[in-house]
């Protein structure tokens, strides 16, 4: 097992009290290190100004107006 | 026509109306062609024969009296067994429910019943909705009418089955990652994923907060068209649904399209795409063009970002909406759903606070670079030929089995973490018989147009008319 799903495993059964189910859970648990390269492939590449945002705001903001 | 049954739904509601046809005589052709397919498709997981004639009953006695009639007149349905009826069963696919009786009724199923419709069943779906393929541990696989070892597509299978074997006239189906479209693609009929808060979500087994969606699947646009007209609009009881004024969708459909701007991306959306969908959507494009629309290639902006987002905003909220279950029963659960739900527990608060609070600008910064080009994009629904149940079996099969399993949605998600409204209509087949599927986005509340012209390719096409070898003689 590697160290970022036992780590992984670990925190889960820390702070949630649920342990894996089955070997399909481990192994999409260790898929989150891809996760982890795109949260970082992305840091510093967006630049978003208006914050606080809503997203039912920009629902509204960016609706068709006429068909 | 040689049944009631091959019947589009606003013709059957529209026979009923008239008084050329009656409620009773619907269901029980619908309920005969039900009787002699089902059984090798699995799509329904309990039926009311005995509710649904006395609703008949009461529908044909109102016509008889001239009583107002809604749109949806004494047209029988099932829907996808998550939309609760008070008292009556609503297994949400799953052991965990086997026997869960609502004590409230969903707005959706009470504005359908408000226009005349009521219901005969509960279908198919994957547990708690959450696959995209048709697996069900519990109740078992739903299979393709038009090849039954291929999947059926979810999470909404027995709603894409039942109506594409002609025994079902509508049929809701809930989307968070593509589970109306899926199907819809997956089984040759259309389907409608709205604009996320377009529809009320009271009374409806929740996946996620901020994914989910509530849309019909039907054989055509225009039945799509009358049920959204239906369901669509603020409910107070769901105050995330918007105050967004409701228009006479089916109207809306002119089957003129001169001028519309398309945009198919090249970008994402045909990475390593089969040969086949390719060819369906090419000539999908062309029976556009030849009614007028203009099409233009483009490369959509911020897509690592959706997808990045995208992909943890549902698993977190699952793992949340399921947490007690998952630490009591987890073994109740079939192992893909608990194996799925399991890794939403160690992404940390931060992400997915960070994938929420820039779901608004990232939307704005989309549509303000790509519907200021085009009006709708146009993509294959499933960009891969259909795989068989057993080549996505994560239960069963090799490491590697989810790889396959959730390439099946690729070309859906985006649009649940946009919240654009999207629909599936079919235009081809693969190889294996089974049918392709053309998707359609538009920007936020534009279901008039998507739906305006995805029912003019409906018009100079017949895929949606085509029914399943397994029909024959039934």
């Amino acid at each position: 097992m590697s160290t970022f799903l036992a780590q992984t495993e670990a925190m889960i059964a820390t702070w949630h009290g649920v342990t894996a189910p089955n070997e399909p859970g481990r192994r999409m648990a260790a898929e989150l290190a891809d996760t982890v390269a795109a949260f970082e492939k992305l840091r510093g590449t967006l630049v978003f100004e208006d914050e606080p945002s809503s997203f039912e705001a920009a629902l509204q903001a960016t609706k068709e107006t006429a068909a | 026509m040689s049944s009631l049954a091959d019947l589009s739904m606003a013709e059957a509601a529209d026979a009923v109306r008239s008084g050329a046809a009656t409620s009773t005589a619907l269901l029980e052709a619908c309920w005969a062609r039900m009787d002699a397919l089902n059984p090798r498709l699995n799509a329904t997981i309990w039926t009311d024969r005995e509710g649904a004639m006395a609703a008949a009953q009461a529908a044909d006695e109102a016509v008889r009296n001239k009583a107002k009639l809604g749109v949806l007149h004494g047209v029988p349905m099932m829907h996808k067994d998550m939309y609760y009826q008070a008292g009556k069963l609503s297994t949400c696919g799953s052991a965990l429910r086997r026997d869960y009786r609502p004590t409230v009724t969903a707005t959706v199923i009470e504005r359908l019943a408000a226009a005349g419709a009521y219901t005969f069943g509960g279908l198919n779906m994957a547990e708690f909705a959450q696959n995209p393929t048709g697996h069900n541990k519990t109740f078992g696989d739903c299979h393709n009418p038009w090849n039954p070892p291929y999947i059926t597509g979810g999470s909404s299978s027995g709603s894409g089955v039942s109506v594409a074997a002609w025994f079902n006239y509508m049929a809701l189906g809930s989307d968070t990652g593509g589970s109306i479209r899926l199907p819809a693609a997956a089984n040759g009929v259309t389907g409608l994923k709205p604009t996320q808060t377009r529809v009320s979500r009271f009374g409806v087994m929740p996946l996620s907060f901020s994914h989910d969606n509530v849309g019909p699947l039907t054989r055509t646009v225009r039945d799509c068209a009358r049920v959204i007209t239906v369901i669509a609009g603020h409910d107070p009881r769901d105050p995330t649904s918007a105050r967004e004024p409701v228009p006479d969708y089916e109207a809306a459909l002119t089957g003129d399209i001169r001028g519309a701007r398309i945009g198919v991306p090249d970008n994402v959306f045909f990475d390593e795409a089969d040969g086949p969908v390719t060819v369906a959507i090419d000539r999908a494009l062309a029976v556009l063009v030849e009614r007028g629309a203009i099409v233009t290639p483009l490369t959509l902006p911020l897509m690592d970002a959706v997808a990045a987002y995208g992909g943890i905003v549902s698993r977190v909220e699952a793992a949340t909406i399921h947490a007690e279950w998952m630490r009591t029963d987890p073994q109740a659960y079939g192992a893909h759903i608990s194996g799925r739900m399991y890794p939403g527990y160690a992404i940390p608060a931060p992400y997915y606070v960070e994938a929420l609070s820039r779901r608004g600008p990232i939307l704005k910064a989309f549509a303000a670079e790509v519907f200021s080009k085009v009006d709708v994009l146009v993509t294959p629904t499933i960009r891969t030929c259909l795989p068989t149940l057993a080549e996505t079996d994560i239960d069963r099969g090799p490491p590697g089995t989810e790889t396959k399993f959730m390439a099946v949605s690729a070309n859906t998600r985006p649009f649940n973490y946009l919240g654009l409204p999207t629909i599936s209509v079919p235009c081809g087949f693969d190889p294996n018989g089974c049918p392709i599927g053309l998707q359609i986005a538009g920007r936020p509340f534009a279901e008039a147009r998507v739906m305006k012209i995805a029912d003019a390719y409906q018009r100079d096409t017949d895929f949606h008319t085509q029914r399943p070898p397994l029909l024959q003689g039934a």
